[in-house]
């Protein structure tokens, strides 16, 4: 029978300093462990598998594995001299079996059966109980695993420092309390406004509808900003922002004027107020929830909007993601330079506009040949996507939801032929996989010193309030000359959860999926809800190319509508569904509110 | 592996074992991976993504059929005030540059030509070099018109480029 070639250092009878692991891993349900795994435990003290780091064997980006003394030695079944696909090696005894002896290997050490039900996966580094004849998880074994993981690839310096977990640890969030007006403030508040007119109209022609619709009118061709004004005029945190106005613009041009007549900047311009986006908006919020309901022209906003793009090398825009990112950024550039020194736009401070949609991406480069992984962090606005055809399911969880998919096919018989379609979450799931650079595209490894290939991957640091995913519709090829429209249908959840895109679970994937706190799990136990997202706009383009249309859907109170330049009319949730998706918004189900950081007498 | 006897099997029935091991281990990965996935409740959201897709593709059935044509045919008769509006919008609107009336269906064409912008002119204004790096993702392969002044309804929407290899091709912005 074969030599047993394995060093398993399993600490028995000694108490070892258990370590420690930290709070803050996702939920785990406790069906990991086993009764046998926790007599184990009991036995052989505090942390029985402490010293497994120095039995596990690594190999850059790839699984760990049980060292075998020396390396390359083949392993085989103590009792049937087979080396099936799974050889296992008891935790205590280091014997070695297949798992058709497994369960004997207990039984054969009679005089004591709980220490020898345990034993490793010598291929996966994964612990198996002989008694249970199934795989067990332990948070211990996987740290160990994790470390000498760690240990053994050469993590690289992170060039640019990780944001702040910022303001959720310097701040402690508090519980919402709604407002109510005291005696001195209901004095200020009836004697400084006057109530709008009443939604429960008598009169049987007035229709009892949401406030902040109203339709914006076409100017010619101008649906690109239509569209995108509808979305943002109702995107919460934005709409409560200027309506609880946080940004007057009386106050800010009055603040304008006076800077004007100072300096001579604006040179030949008949109007004498500055540039500011976020007034335009304001306006624009102050007109759509007005109570009134015919339609507005949004002409101030495309004027100044075109002041505010033409300073950007006179680069017009029709593509409403386009527009998009030029207003945001035209608020950004407008308030950055009212608070005088740069911000960083990852936190939020520097403007609503980032505030509201600035997330950070977290980027790693990982060389392929020792593992050393260099890191940074970028703040982005929103997200766009590769329309990936026919993704089908996540490929984040493999094989176990394409079972389902299938089988419920299966049962259903509706479905088509392709049974799978693209989805958001497959193409978030293909944002955040694993690319292998080109060899064309070798990045430098500061640890081998040489260019290598390497891996790069993507993942979301932080969250923003609102996730906007733009999905490349359009093809623009300079090769080929020529431009096309992809119009393939993408299906979008109504609520979508982004956990599995946070750096901390595709650094937990990248690990094996190990019971272990990685970068960025939040140390907050609520922290799952801040994940979770609900729909509330979406953008859509139909028609060709060069002859389409902007609509917007709307989620109001349960309910949608649709923006279709000056009409607004109600659709069911299905039309929705069906939509073509080219921008979708989604905010956070949960917000928490932070203390202020103002003392409040 | 195999029986010890090696001499006495062919060399397809070697190929054949090796292939079948590598097969029977590759399997063992997925469920091993599986498993763990499943027992420690990480794919808990599996079944209302399940949901999610079941609902999309009963919504597109139901927008399909055409007995459901009232919604989708994009017909409108009254929006959700009771009003209509005509296909060019009419209210009369002043220019900002040059305080004529301007029907506001038309208010884009004549604010292009009143503003001087359009591929014949090009404003000079100062340009921060912080903007400038902002579009340099995208703004190479540019290759369209600006804002048609015609009034017809064709229209080229420049849709962000997949650019291979760039490391900004997700939509960040790269802020200085």
């Amino acid at each position: 029978m074969s030599r047993n070639s394995l060093k398993i250092h399993l600490s028995i009878g000694k108490i070892q300093p258990g370590s420690e692991n930290k709070n803050g891993s996702p939920v785990y349900t406790d069906s990991g462990t086993c009764e046998h795994l926790s007599e184990l435990r009991s036995r052989v003290g505090s942390n029985p598998f402490f010293n497994f780091r120095g039995c596990v064997k690594v190999r850059p980006l790839g699984r760990a594995s049980i060292r075998r003394e020396p390396p390359n030695e083949l392993v085989r079944c103590g009792a049937c001299g087979q080396a099936p696909p799974r050889l296992y090696a008891c935790v205590t005894c280091a014997a070695v079996f297949c798992h058709v002896h497994a369960p004997s290997h207990p039984v054969g050490n009679a005089s004591d059966p709980s220490l020898h039900s345990i034993a490793v996966d010598i291929d996966r580094a994964e612990l198996f109980c002989c008694g249970c004849r199934d795989q067990v998880y332990d948070r211990d074994f996987d740290a160990a695993v994790v470390l000498a993981q760690t240990e053994a690839t050469v993590i690289g310096s992170i060039q640019d420092p990780p944001p702040q977990p910022e303001n959720t640890r310097k701040r402690r969030r508090v519980e919402y309390k709604p407002w109510t007006p005291d005696v001195k403030e209901q004095v200020l508040i009836v004697g400084n406004s006057s109530p709008l007119p009443s939604q429960l109209g008598n009169d049987s022609t007035t229709p009892e509808v949401q406030w902040g619709l109203r339709g914006l009118n076409n100017l010619g061709n101008t649906c690109f900003m239509n569209s995108v004004l509808q979305a943002l005029l109702h995107t919460p945190p934005l709409r409560n922002y200027f309506l609880s106005d946080k940004h007057n613009r009386y106050f800010c041009q009055r603040k304008n004027n006076s800077v004007i007549t100072r300096s001579s900047s604006d040179n030949g311009n008949k109007n004498s107020t500055m540039l500011c986006l976020a007034c335009d908006l304001d306006a624009m919020f102050s007109a759509v929830f007005s109570g009134d309901w015919t339609p507005i022209s949004p002409a101030k906003f495309l004027y100044s909007w075109w002041k505010h793009a033409s300073n950007l090398a006179s680069y017009e825009q029709q593509d409403a993601h386009e527009f998009f990112i030029s207003v945001l950024d035209g608020i950004h550039e407008r308030m950055q330079n009212d608070k005088g020194k740069a911000l960083s736009p990852g936190s939020g401070d520097c403007c609503i506009a980032h505030r509201v949609f600035s997330g950070i991406l977290r980027s790693d480069v990982m060389c392929t040949a020792c593992g050393f992984t260099s890191t940074t962090y970028d703040p982005c606005i929103d997200i766009s996507l590769d329309l990936e055809l026919s993704q089908g399911s996540s490929a984040k969880m493999t094989s176990k939801k394409s079972h389902n998919t299938h089988k419920k096919e299966a049962e259903s018989g509706k479905f088509s032929q392709n049974g799978r379609i693209s989805t958001l979450m497959g193409c978030l799931d293909h944002f955040t996989r694993p690319e292998k650079l080109g060899s064309d595209q070798k990045f430098f490894c500061q640890h081998c010193q040489v260019r290598q290939e390497s891996l790069k991957q993507m993942s979301i640091r932080k969250l923003p309030l609102v996730s906007c995913f733009h999905i490349k519709r359009f093809e623009h090829s300079v090769i080929k000359k020529m431009s096309r429209k992809v119009d393939h249908y993408l299906q979008f959840p109504f609520s979508l959860d982004m956990s599995p895109y946070l750096s901390s679970s595709i650094l937990r994937s990248r690990f094996g999926n190990r019971i272990f706190s990685f970068d960025g799990d939040e140390q907050d136990a609520s922290c799952e809800s801040s994940s979770e997202f609900e729909l509330f706009a979406v953008i859509t383009h139909t028609g060709k190319l060069d002859a389409g249309h902007y609509v917007t859907y709307l989620r109001l109170s349960n309910q949608w509508y649709k923006c279709d330049d000056a009409w607004i009319t109600q659709v069911s949730e299905s039309i929705v569904r069906a939509a073509q998706g080219y921008m979708m918004f989604y905010v956070q189900k949960m917000l928490y509110y932070k203390a202020s950081e103002n003392q409040v007498s | 592996m195999s029986a010890p006897n090696e001499d006495n099997i062919s060399n397809p029935q070697l190929s054949s074992n090796v292939f079948n091991e590598l097969l029977d281990s590759i399997i063992v990965d997925v469920a091993s991976e599986c498993h763990r996935i499943a027992k420690l409740g990480l794919d808990c959201n599996l079944e209302e993504e399940e949901e999610e897709l079941r609902l999309s593709a009963q919504a597109r059935a139901t927008v399909a059929d055409p007995s459901n044509s009232s919604e989708t045919n994009g017909k409108y008769i009254v929006d959700i005030f009771g009003q209509t509006h005509p296909p060019v919008a009419n209210e009369i609107l002043e220019c900002m540059n040059c305080s004529r009336s301007i029907v506001a269906g038309r208010f884009a064409p004549h604010l292009e030509k009143c503003m001087g912008k359009g591929r014949k002119t090009r404003l000079k204004a100062t340009r921060s070099s912080t903007a400038q790096n902002r579009y340099t993702r995208s703004n190479s392969v540019s290759t369209y018109s600006p804002y048609s002044n015609s009034t017809s309804t064709s229209r080229l929407p420049n849709g962000t480029s997949g650019v291979a290899g760039n490391e900004y091709s997700n939509g960040s912005l790269e802020e200085l």
